[in-house]
């Protein structure tokens, strides 16, 4: 009895630990890159989780900036070709570039 | 080809005579109103001119100096903010088309050559100033701002038929054809605040 109540313990200790690794592994924070080139935002739609950073890169000779669409809550200033700039994402986002109006793109955050 | 696309004459020879006439009159009214709206006529005849690369390049440059030349006026008449603001990009961004395109022909040791189709851009582009600074307020925000959405579309289509097609040299295509996803872009946006104007 005792060993089979060890080796439950053990069985539900390990399977305890593997579900900690694996969210652990889920929250550490990656980049993504989205490349800015023939005036779009490339990808213009990125799934990220939460505290994830996204770096954005101007790879046109014209500037851009990256600007949060609804609010203009935040914004990267004037990008000129070659420069890039980071930003952690905390929620779902849309954003513009304010100098050609019509490039957009979207942050879709799909979990922690 | 370019930017008036007004109904073919097949279209009037198949239609009663009624019909005809007031087709007649819709187009003439579209014409005497785009006229009034555009100030401009087309950039080329109706056959394609065969360009060498330095006339290529006059184009170019011409054809950027003509809508910064329309945006500097802009900037000192509108008053009203997505006006400036297109303003302001167009200014910027052709400037930028135009440094682009000087550092190229240096490079290729190349001098930009005066052709009869730079020649027509600098006449239209004389008359279209002085319709333009004619005007004032809102008159003068739907003036400029339906310029620039007819400007854009026949370059475009200019840059898209003639220029690439027609340019020889590797780098000067790739500069047009880096420069045509631009020229969308403006088309675009110029669109968006035209269309924001008459709501």
């Amino acid at each position: 009895m005792n060993i089979k109540r060890s080796i439950a313990g053990l069985m539900f200790l390990g399977i305890m630990l593997t579900a900690c690794n694996a969210s652990t592994e889920k929250t550490i924070p990656i980049k993504h890159v989205v490349e800015i080139k023939q005036m779009l935002f490339q990808p213009a739609e990125l799934q990220v989780h939460t505290g994830d950073t996204i770096e954005w890169i101007n790879h046109d000779f014209v500037d851009h900036d990256i600007t949060e669409e609804k609010n203009h809550e935040w914004s990267s200033g004037r990008l000129t070709n070659g420069q890039s700039w980071k930003y952690v994402i905390k929620k779902t986002t849309s954003y513009f570039c304010s100098i050609h109006v019509v490039m957009k793109g979207k942050i879709i955050i799909t979990g922690e | 080809m370019y930017w008036h696309n007004f109904p073919a004459k097949q279209t009037f020879l198949a239609k009663p005579v009624k019909t005809k006439i007031m087709k007649i009159k819709k187009t003439s009214a579209a014409l005497t109103f785009s006229a009034f709206l555009l100030f401009t006529v087309p950039l080329l005849a109706q056959n394609t001119p065969a360009l060498t690369d330095p006339e290529i390049a006059s184009v170019a440059v011409t054809a950027n100096q003509v809508d910064i030349n329309y945006a500097n006026i802009a900037l000192k008449k509108s008053k009203n903010a997505s006006i400036l603001e297109f303003a302001q990009t167009m200014a910027k961004d052709h400037q930028g088309v135009i440094d682009q395109a000087v550092a190229l022909v240096k490079r290729l040791n190349v001098t930009p050559k005066d052709n009869a189709v730079s020649k027509k851009l600098n006449a239209d582009a004389e008359k279209t100033k002085q319709k333009l600074n004619s005007k004032s307020g809102k008159d003068f925000d739907k003036a400029y701002i339906g310029n620039e959405v007819a400007y854009h579309k026949a370059v475009v289509s200019t840059v898209e038929t003639v220029l690439i097609p027609q340019s020889q040299n590797a780098e000067l295509k790739g500069l047009l054809q880096q420069v045509l996803p631009v020229l969308k872009t403006h088309l675009g946006h110029a669109m968006m605040v035209e269309s924001n104007l008459s709501k």
